[in-house]
């Protein structure tokens, strides 16, 4: 069976997020605008006011409460959405680490923005970098389509009995939440018959009035113990789900992405970028170039950040002559970026090589096709065996 | 028959369901809190939802001693997220019809300070939860400091009296005026000692939060804190009534009116000399508890009077 194909109009990524969030039949919404994300929160109400969308919609007061709404209805067996960025991502981080906790299957879509400490109303990948250890599923998207085809997904996954854990899906904000692009929006009809299976499963456990069924008990010594264990596994299971639901995806609607990691031109490359976001695309562009010019250089895009992508960063990645990491984002008190402390981390198991961290993109500057055409020049050169520097902060040079 | 059913004094027939905690159940001795937990469910029904959060409520409600517990089901929040807790559970049940009476359950602590945000965003979205504030006057559970519902003067860990210090030098914070300025569907004042009185209310919460919010608040003194004598605690609830300390009245549409009138107030020494975190207060400092008693009954009986906000 193969889904119809969509009708394909020219949407913001903003609006992209709404009609997949719409698509996917939540029933109770709750969020609080932000730059970049508003338009998802004023479309999602426009939806309901249209009548287009039959859900629930709390204009709640503050982002702690947008997350605490769509826990507690969640824990009572709702589906829920809701969107954030930045400011409201960290204002929402107990909850949010509650949420994890309570293995809440809440889908969010975060607007990826720098956070507070420097006002910055900008992109930059720091919001969800912050939230990394919050217990939650995050995976980076690249383009509108992967917008929405990637929260579809999502629910697939953060639902699965297997696995009842939180999602938070991230797009750059600006790049993305205001940048228009064809988009093919899947029928219903569709969208239904993939959800669908997630109704054959066993109920998952809920909050019901007057059936003695608590949620968040305190969690004492094994207790606690217990359940952290059982969160944590999830969230080792969850990879394999990711790449079969992204499979499935693909033969349902003609559209994948490589699960955990899209790798492009890895196979014979000697080496590999990895980046993240929409900067991918841009990769990828110059990864072209670079091959016309003899350079065999492979992309790797990290769609999941959490969980890590081990073993597919470690077959994508292993017997490869030199990787450069490029990072949105810091991490305070360590050198490197945080994608590249990651991979360093994994070092041992790819083989020893140059690992080269570059800092760009930082508070809505370009990540550059010059940029990044340097940057493939000197892993290149390092794979040479050429001195390298570890740590390159791009835009300060 | 009904001769008998009648004669029964009254507070009786609110005790409709089975009791839902069991016994041993951890609090401290002679704390109110336990007395009002038991009977809240009491008279709201087994389909009540407990909603709560950290605090002297918490360690029961949400079973650290999973020996000694209740039947009730409930939900666990970080204490910036009752009433919006509340919101998700009651809005989801409201859709699929399931019949639950959502009530958060706080201290005064996260409903006037830390949770005030999500409490007033619910109220002013007309919610349909009843939020339940237990008013002890401060942050018991963490080791009794202040709040902003401890009433100036008072001793407190964090407003200690010392060479310098004089206790909490700020008054407490009107929260019953606060919500009334709300105008919940419905909201009332409470305490053990009038437990008929709390009963009704209690009846009419459950029925009014089928419209929209109800607050509650329920004068729950801590004998710990407060340094009371344990066989003490429904005293104190009575004389903070009997001294207009604590008011007893309620408030259908933002408009107030008293469940009890008290003829002859006593002065507020009868209730501040059954306690001991007033007792380094001298003269001026207890005239000064004095005034605030009757600037704030006086306003409550002008808006009584007035038919406030109609
Ligand atoms: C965000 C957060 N800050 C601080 C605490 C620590 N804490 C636990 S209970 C409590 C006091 C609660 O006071 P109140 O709501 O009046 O309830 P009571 O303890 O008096 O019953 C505090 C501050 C916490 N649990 N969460
Ligand atoms: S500390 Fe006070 S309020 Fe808390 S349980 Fe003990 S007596 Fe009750
Ligand atoms: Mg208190």
């Amino acid at each position: 069976m193969k889904a119809k194909k969509g009708k394909v109009s020219v949407l913001t990524g903003n609006y992209t997020t709404a009609y997949a969030a719409r698509l996917c039949r939540p029933e109770v919404i709750a969020a609080y605008p932000i730059t970049p994300q508003s338009e998802v929160a004023e479309q999602l109400s426009s939806f309901v006011a249209d009548g287009s969308l039959d859900a629930e919609i709390v204009e709640v007061e503050g982002e702690n409460s947008a997350m605490n709404v769509c826990r507690a209805a969640s824990l009572a067996g709702a589906r829920v959405f809701t969107a954030t960025s930045s400011y409201g991502l960290v204002y929402m981080y107990d909850t949010l680490l509650e949420t994890a906790g309570f293995r809440a299957p809440v889908v969010m879509a975060n607007v990826n923005r720098e956070t507070p400490g420097i006002h910055a109303v900008s992109s930059g990948q720091q919001d969800m970098i912050s939230t990394r250890d919050s217990g939650w599923i995050q995976i980076i998207v690249e383009n509108n389509q992967e917008i929405i085809d990637q929260i579809i997904m999502s629910y697939r996954l953060a639902e699965d009995y297997d696995i009842q854990l939180p999602i938070m899906v991230n797009y750059d904000g600006y790049y993305l939440s205001y940048l228009s692009e064809a988009v093919e929006i899947p029928e219903q009809s569709d969208v239904d018959a993939f959800l669908a299976p997630l109704k054959k499963q066993p109920q998952r456990p809920r909050l019901i009035p007057g059936a003695s069924t608590g949620c968040g008990t305190h969690g004492m010594e094994m207790g606690y113990v217990e359940a952290r264990y059982k969160h944590w596994s999830a969230l080792e299971r969850a990879k394999q789900k990711v790449d079969d639901i992204d499979k499935e995806f693909g033969e349902y609607f003609g559209r994948s992405y490589g699960g955990q990691i899209e790798e492009y031109k890895t196979a014979d490359a000697e080496i590999v970028i990895l980046a993240s976001g929409s900067a991918a695309g841009s990769v990828k562009t110059v990864i072209d170039a670079k091959r016309a010019e003899g350079i065999k250089v492979g992309l790797v895009k990290q769609r999941l950040f959490r969980p890590y992508p081990e073993e597919r960063l470690i077959q994508a990645l292993k017997g490869k002559k030199a990787v450069g990491v490029i990072d949105r984002s810091l991490c305070f008190g360590w050198k490197y970026g945080p994608m590249c402390m990651e991979l360093k981390a994994i070092a041992p198991d790819i083989g020893s090589m140059p690992i080269l961290s570059y800092i760009d993109g930082l508070a809505n500057l370009d990540i550059t096709i010059p940029h990044i055409s340097r940057v493939v020049d000197e892993v290149n050169a390092a794979a040479k065996g050429k001195a390298y520097q570890d740590v390159t902060w791009i835009p300060m040079e | 028959m009904v001769e008998a059913t009648k004669k029964r004094n009254k507070v009786f027939d609110y005790f409709c369901t089975d009791e839902q905690f069991s016994g041993g159940v951890a609090w401290c001795a002679g704390c109110p809190l336990e007395l009002t937990a038991r009977f809240v469910p009491k008279v709201l029904g087994k389909n009540m939802v407990f909603v709560g959060t950290p605090g002297c409520a918490a360690p029961v409600l949400h079973g650290q001693n999973i020996g000694a517990w209740h039947k009730l089901s409930y939900l666990s929040c970080v204490m910036t997220g009752v009433a919006s807790s509340a919101t998700g559970l009651s809005r989801y049940f409201r859709r699929t019809g399931q019949d639950a009476t959502v009530v958060c359950f706080t201290g005064d602590g996260c409903a006037t300070d830390i949770g005030f945000q999500t409490l007033s965003g619910a109220a002013e979205r007309n919610e349909h939860i009843i939020y339940l504030a237990y008013d002890n006057e401060g942050y018991m559970n963490t080791g009794n400091q202040r709040s902003s519902a401890t009433q100036k003067g008072a001793a407190t860990t964090t407003t200690p009296v010392g060479k310098v210090g004089r206790g909490k030098p700020t008054a407490s914070k009107n929260m019953q005026m606060v919500m009334l300025m709300h105008k919940p569907k419905y909201m009332a004042t409470a305490t053990l000692s009038h437990l008929e009185d709390f009963a009704k209310k209690l009846q009419k919460a459950k029925e009014k939060s089928k419209e929209g919010f109800v607050y509650l608040h329920v004068f729950s003194p801590c004998p710990v804190g407060w340094r009371i004598d344990s066989n003490m605690t429904i005293e104190v609830c009575r004389t903070a009534v009997r001294t207009n300390y604590f008011p007893l009245w309620e408030a259908e549409d933002g408009q107030p009116r008293f469940t009890l009138e008290v003829a002859n107030p006593k002065p507020v020494t009868e209730f501040t000399k059954l306690m001991r975190k007033f007792s380094h207060l001298k003269e001026d400092g207890l005239a000064e508890l004095q005034k605030q008693v009757d600037e704030r009954y006086a306003l409550l009986k002008t808006l009584v009077n007035a038919g406030a906000q109609k």
